[in-house]
């Protein structure tokens, strides 16, 4: 079983939390969830990678935090929710083609061995 | 939970005290608490649970980085390493406050047995045995002081907290805030009951008036003499918690442990924290000075309520408005 280098993915845990702020905005462990869904359990990003990746971006602002109720029915304990801004949309379609560029180039020299 | 919350409060303990630290402490600790109710909610065992959110909450180095932080943690690090502060364990925290008990028993006790000394002679000279009174203060004295110089080397095991730089984790500072809550009560008490038994003293010679003019005004110093030693006794020990709570570091979020209670007095200057802190002990010497001056038990209590509303006033000039 291979394990994801967390070198490789640092570039890209950017990419993975605007395209989860672009669908709405969200909160810490929600986000940290949804990732680990969306990856089929391969990727569990740590709280700490994903709490810089949060101040990172919001200096940047491809984020802006605010505060509200987790639940609508007002039940829920008080977080800290982001949304993504036009700059961060624009990040991150410039991300999305960087990709497609390096895996393209990457590509080229991965050879499968065996089958699957 | 209670072991993340200490997890995580030991991996911060070293960063300095700003507000972006303690954000992140916060949404970290939001995020780990979410993660393990959930892992709760799906069936996993308490320790099944603690396990995976620490084990998935990566380090901290990475965070400093992007928090710009890089440097003061390395000059944390650094500081640290040069001050090599001593770890004191909770048993160390219970071997303390036990012997802070003694000494504040101890310490009380001999101002008291001091303060009720002048007893004898008032009781025997009257009597014409005038040597048995004065014998009878002299062992008085003599006890006292023996007892408040006894009370002095009960914290001698103690004695790095005093000389050398400390720390406490963060349980260890729960264990002793939640002491000192239960303490708080009685403390309240004891000043209460003291504070009233001095401002009191004068009843037993209005009670006892001129006939027998020598048991009131012994019972005066009795009084006296209990009043301050509930007072002593009650802060002494008080006194000793806020010390155990304020051996971290400031400049850390381990400064953090011991509560905001200290944290929200801030005085204007150093002159004006010596005025707050000698001002009840200056009352109660102007009073008890007035009051033996003139004889006028009657009246001289009227110095209490103004003394009282002068405080607020005093406070209000002395110390810094909350943020």
């Amino acid at each position: 079983m291979v394990a994801i280098s967390s070198d490789v993915i640092r570039g890209y845990n950017d990419t993975m939390i605007l395209s989860i702020l672009k669908k709405e905005p969200s909160y810490g462990y929600s986000i940290s969830k949804q990732i680990k869904t969306i990856s089929d359990g391969k990727y569990a990003i740590k709280e700490t990678t994903l709490y810089s990746a949060f101040t990172r971006m919001e200096k940047n602002e491809y984020i802006e935090s605010f505060v509200a109720e987790q639940s609508p029915d007002g039940n829920g304990k008080k977080r800290t929710y982001y949304r993504i801004t036009d700059k961060g949309l624009e990040y991150y379609d410039s991300k999305c083609e960087e990709w497609e560029l390096t895996k393209e180039v990457v590509e080229n020299f991965i050879e499968y061995k065996g089958e699957e | 939970m209670e072991t993340i919350k200490n997890y995580l409060e030991s991996m911060f303990a070293s960063l300095p005290n700003t507000s972006e630290v303690r954000k992140a402490k916060a949404e970290l600790l939001q995020m780990m608490e979410d993660k393990y109710n959930e892992l709760i909610e799906e069936g996993e065992s308490e320790n099944a649970a603690v396990g995976t959110v620490i084990s998935e909450f990566g380090n901290l180095e990475e965070l400093s980085d992007d928090l710009g932080l890089k440097e003061e943690l390395h000059e944390t690090l650094e500081r640290q390493a040069s001050e090599d502060r001593r770890h004191v364990t909770l048993d160390e925290v219970k071997g303390f406050i036990d012997s802070r008990t003694k000494k504040a028993l101890f310490l009380s006790l001999g101002i008291f047995l001091c303060i009720i000394s002048v007893a004898g002679p008032i009781i025997f000279g009257s009597n014409g045995k005038a040597a048995l009174g004065v014998g009878l203060m002299f062992t008085c004295i003599t006890l006292g002081v023996g007892s408040i110089i006894y009370s002095s080397f009960a914290e001698h095991d103690f004695s790095f907290l005093k000389h050398e730089l400390c720390m406490i984790d963060m349980s260890t500072a729960s264990y002793v805030k939640e002491h000192r809550r239960s303490f708080e009560s009685i403390r309240a008490i004891c000043m209460t009951i003291g504070v009233m038994l001095c401002v009191a003293c004068w009843v037993p010679c209005v009670f006892f008036g001129s006939s027998y003019g020598y048991v009131g005004a012994s019972l005066l110093f009795f009084f006296v003499g209990f009043g301050v030693f509930l007072i002593v006794y009650g802060n002494t020990i008080s006194k000793g918690y806020d010390k155990l709570l304020r051996v971290n570091d400031n400049n850390t979020i381990s400064g953090t442990y011991s509560g905001k209670t200290e944290k929200e007095v801030r005085y204007k200057s150093k002159t004006a924290e010596t005025i707050v802190q000698v001002y009840w002990p200056f009352v109660t010497s102007i009073y008890l000075i007035v009051s033996f001056l003139t004889f006028q038990w009657g009246i001289t209590w009227i110095i209490w309520p103004i003394a009282g509303a002068a405080h607020k006033a005093v406070l209000i000039n002395c110390q810094e408005d909350d943020e």
